[in-house]
């Protein structure tokens, strides 16, 4: 009998086509729609931020309450290697991504061992604590007032050069980063480390008696989270032309936490980027409406947990679901493993 | 010897905190003894307590209309006592309203609960900034408590010992509700045992609600007396979730005195930390959770304790 | 000697002496059970078999070497397998999937990021395999929350079964099942016992008595009794204390 796992082997799926015909040729609607510019650099940074702290919430159960304190840590990393080292874009990203998967290791170390709400109170901590450092440490990070002046550096490739200068410029270079990311993570959540993680997420202590060395994968889950945050810091650091430390606050942190569990992080790898684009949308439409849409949008979230914790995409899953049973009723129903998207 | 004199006054606004910490560990571990749930809005309710307060006290916490200024214009003593009252009803009213919310999270992961009430600690604080904005206000409070005095060359002040007498009340009253009354027991049993609970026809949705207000008005009334000492700020909230999480693992879930003594214990680190590095005192909370969680193993009981599920 | 043994394990919790002085031996191919009332430390002595507890005195030797005190994680890389009394199945994979994750070669791949499950026959003809020996064949696709609660039972051991231990502790496998669902159990017990070592907790008399090559019966935390099912049927203790209510 022809084994039938649902673990997509393929590199390419349907939907990540979809997504990167639709943001591919983002700069060509954009304004079209009434929107701008940076609005649409800024999402696809923070879809690359989510689809990485997606790894931890929806896949392997783990809420990290502190986690915009990473965005942060890239964020000044790169700045700083600009001002301090070299104004190289390859390997200032590099540097971002290095020292924020440093420090995500160094705090993984400490919580790897737990699960629930002492690892969630625990990286809420480290958040702070990284929050308060940052703020405090003015000769390194400007402090209050950030570290200005950081620049959107040129695609150097040696016979050809790129200026990033224009937000559609850097929006083309932070596609190209977000279809390596996709490809990365999606090969990743495919695979038989994927595989033990989201077993994780369902029963960590029976993973742990079939012999596998959880806190091994909890910790390069963590690191690998952290690596792809860094990433986005980076990224967000040229798209602001600054670092500033309001990102590394709890409620930066609360809001990628939102996002990522109303897009539907829960069930789908692009639970994430729903949940950002969604945000975003509240944000911009709801928010010249009223000031107060961010109120609404933690009701929204309160209201999603309770009653269709899967999300946006769950739901899109479910009326996928009842769709396919109405096409094909003379078959017999039996529950199959909705192939995660 | 010189400088240890001079700590007192540090060493009593320790204890201040401390019982003030204990008085919010303690509503904190009522709801999850009896619930297993962990209330991360727990300090959100904590600071909606002192802005409740702020609004009976004074007009500037938004009820300017004149047809309210005979209010305002009667002693503060006795608008004191009514925010002590009130405003720990009106917070309790909330917290049976997250227990509602709650309600469909029980049986499922915990995660979804842990996320629901986080949900509603930033939906509670965000609240708070629409209503009154993002600036620090200050509670009037009677005279009679309010500034410091000098004894044997030392400065103290007279608000932090009326917070750590209010708060042995407040703890002595609550202790004697457990103990000494059939509602206390009732909770005592429904910690250790639904199920027997619920055998005993003891309707437990109601003791969920009735445990949920008690424990966040004492989580308000802990902010109202705080608020002198830590200012009326949106973002207090978090500040005061965290000592109140140390103080169990610390003291162990379902340990009255246990949790009076760890609160007294990290009151004081906190209090002298700021007798030294004021702007670090928040911080050493964090670190001391950092510490207490990575060193200390499980609860004390060597089972997996609920925070562990 | 024995392939797994017990010396002198002596555990308590708090004030409460749970093991007072537990002495077992496994012999290799046998089919090993322990029985006791409840509260008899049965399932004390099962977690400190398997690693869950340490004990605070006394020895786990396995194949002669010492594994007491070892995380559960080393022990079943060792070849020590369990399945658990209240179900631990992966409830959003499907029964293949549960089984899978199990299977000795897919644990030693699970840090490749490149690998490619679906191509992995060897693996898969395995797990299906262990999925025709519990009796599901059939229900590979579908979702572990799906299957009924005998299913389930069967999955659960077969997760522990696919582990390829030389030592399977099944913890009370007939918990919550009916007379019929018991007697598959016991069939199934049959089929997959060629190979392996198994102990069983048990609270059911007939089923232990039916498929036991040697029972241990554990009393206020001791083992009073062992032999086989006929040797204790005749046992006078046991017939005088209740323990064996045999049809």
């Amino acid at each position: 009998m022809r084994h039938m796992i649902a673990i997509t082997s393929n590199w390419f799926t349907p939907q990540m086509l979809v997504a990167f015909a639709i943001f591919g040729t983002l700069p060509l609607w954009l304004e079209g729609v009434g929107l701008y510019s940076y609005i649409g650099l800024e999402v696809l940074i923070w879809i690359i931020f989510a689809l990485g702290f997606n790894l931890l919430l929806g896949y392997t159960g783990l809420p990290s309450f502190g986690h915009g304190a990473f965005l942060g840590i890239g964020g000044y990393a790169m700045g700083w290697f600009q001002i301090n080292v070299a104004p190289n874009l390859w390997l200032g990203l590099l540097f971002a991504i290095a020292i924020t998967a440093l420090f995500g290791a160094a705090v993984a170390l400490f919580i790897s061992h737990r699960r629930g709400i002492y690892f969630a109170l625990l990286t809420l901590a480290f958040g702070q604590v990284f929050f308060f450092v940052a703020s405090k440490w003015t000769t390194l990070t400007g402090g209050e007032d950030g570290m200005l002046n950081i620049a959107r550096l040129p695609a150097d490739f040696g016979f050809v050069s790129f200026s990033l200068q224009h937000n559609y410029a850097l929006y083309y270079f932070t596609f190209a980063v977000f279809v390596v990311t996709v490809l990365v993570l999606w090969r990743l959540v495919n695979s038989p480390f994927g595989k033990v993680i989201k077993a994780i997420k369902q029963n960590e202590m029976r993973v742990g008696f079939l012999g596998y060395n959880v806190y091994f994968f909890k910790w390069a889950v963590f690191t690998i989270s952290c690596a792809v945050t860094g990433l986005a810091g980076g990224l967000f650091a040229m798209a602001q032309e600054g670092a500033y430390v309001q990102v590394m606050s709890l409620q930066w942190s609360g809001i990628i936490v939102l996002m990522t569990l109303i897009g539907g992080g829960f069930v789908s790898f692009w639970g994430a980027l729903i949940g950002t684009v969604v945000y975003y949308l509240a944000r911009d439409i709801l928010g010249t409406f009223t000031e107060t849409w961010l109120l609404w949008y933690g009701l929204m979230f309160m209201l999603v947990v309770m009653f269709k914790p899967e999300g946006i995409a769950g739901m899109w899953q479910d009326g996928v679901a009842y769709l396919n049973r109405r096409r094909g009723a003379g078959i017999p129903p039996v529950a199959v493993e909705p192939a995660r998207e | 010897m010189d400088f240890l004199f001079n700590l007192l006054p540090h060493l009593v606004n320790g204890i201040a905190l401390g019982l003030l910490f204990a008085l919010i560990a303690l509503g904190f571990m009522l709801i999850i003894g009896v619930m297993e749930v962990i209330n991360l809005a727990h300090g959100s309710l904590f600071a909606l307590g002192a802005y409740m307060a702020l609004v009976i006290v004074t007009p500037e916490g938004g009820l300017d209309a004149p047809f309210l200024e005979p209010w305002f214009g009667i002693g503060i003593i006795p608008r004191y006592i009514a925010a002590l009252v009130i405003a720990p009803v009106i917070v309790g009213v909330f917290g049976m309203g997250l227990e509602l919310c709650l309600r469909r999270t029980y049986g499922k992961d915990p995660l979804y609960g842990l996320l629901l009430t986080f949900g509603a600690a930033l939906v509670i604080e965000e609240g708070i900034r629409i209503i009154w904005g993002h600036g620090e206000y200050v509670l009037p409070v009677p005279k009679g408590i309010r500034g410091g005095f000098i004894f044997a060359d030392l400065i103290w002040s007279y608000y932090r010992f009326f917070a750590a007498a209010f708060s042995i009340v407040m703890i002595g009253a609550l202790w004697c509700f457990i103990e000494k009354t059939p509602y206390g027991a009732i909770i005592k049993a429904g910690a250790h045992d639904n199920e027997m609970v619920r055998a005993l026809g003891i309707n437990l949705p109601k003791l969920r609600l009735f445990v949920f207000a008690i424990g966040t008005a004492l989580a308000a009334i802990a902010g109202i007396i705080m608020a002198p000492i830590w200012g009326i700020r949106p973002q207090v909230g978090v500040d005061a979730v965290v000592p109140a999480f140390v103080i169990i693992v610390l003291g162990g879930i379902g340990s009255f005195w246990g949790a009076v003594i760890a609160g007294l214990m990290v009151g004081m680190i906190v209090g002298l930390t700021a007798a030294y590095y004021s702007d670090w005192s928040l911080l050493s909370m964090y670190l001391l959770l950092l510490a207490v969680v990575t060193f200390r193993a499980r609860g004390l009981m060597g089972k997996v304790s609920v925070l562990e599920r | 000697m024995a392939l797994f043994e017990a010396q002198g394990l002596h555990k308590r919790f708090g004030d409460h002496v749970v093991l007072e002085e537990i002495n077992l031996a496994f012999e290799e191919h046998k089919l090993s059970g322990i029985m006791g009332p409840n509260g008899a430390g049965k399932t004390t002595c099962f977690n400190v078999l398997t690693g869950r507890y340490k004990p605070d005195r006394g020895r786990v030797v396995f194949d002669g070497i010492d594994i007491t005190g070892k995380s559960p994680g080393a022990i079943a890389k060792m070849g020590i397998s369990r399945s658990f009394q209240v179900m631990n199945v992966f409830d959003e994979y499907t029964a293949l999937d549960n089984v899978l994750l199990a299977v000795p070669e897919v644990r030693r791949r699970g840090l490749h990021i490149l690998y490619d499950l679906t191509n992995d026959t060897q693996s898969n003809d395995k797990a299906e395999q262990i999925l025709a020996k519990v009796g599901l064949v059939g229900k590979e696709r579908v979702l572990a929350s799906d299957l009924s609660y005998g299913e389930r039972r069967a999955l659960e051991i077969g997760i522990a079964l696919a582990a390829e231990p030389r030592i399977l502790f099944l913890d009370e496998p007939t918990a919550g099942l009916g007379t019929e669902a018991t007697a598959k159990l016991a069939d199934m017990v049959d089929r997959i016992k060629e190979g392996v070592t198994i102990v069983i907790i048990e609270h059911e008399m007939n089923f232990l008595f039916r498929i036991s090559d040697v029972i241990n019966v554990i009393q206020w935390g001791q083992v009073v009794a062992v032999g086989t099912p006929d040797e204790l049927r005749a046992n006078p203790w046991v017939q005088a204390s209740n323990l064996g209510k045999l049809a």
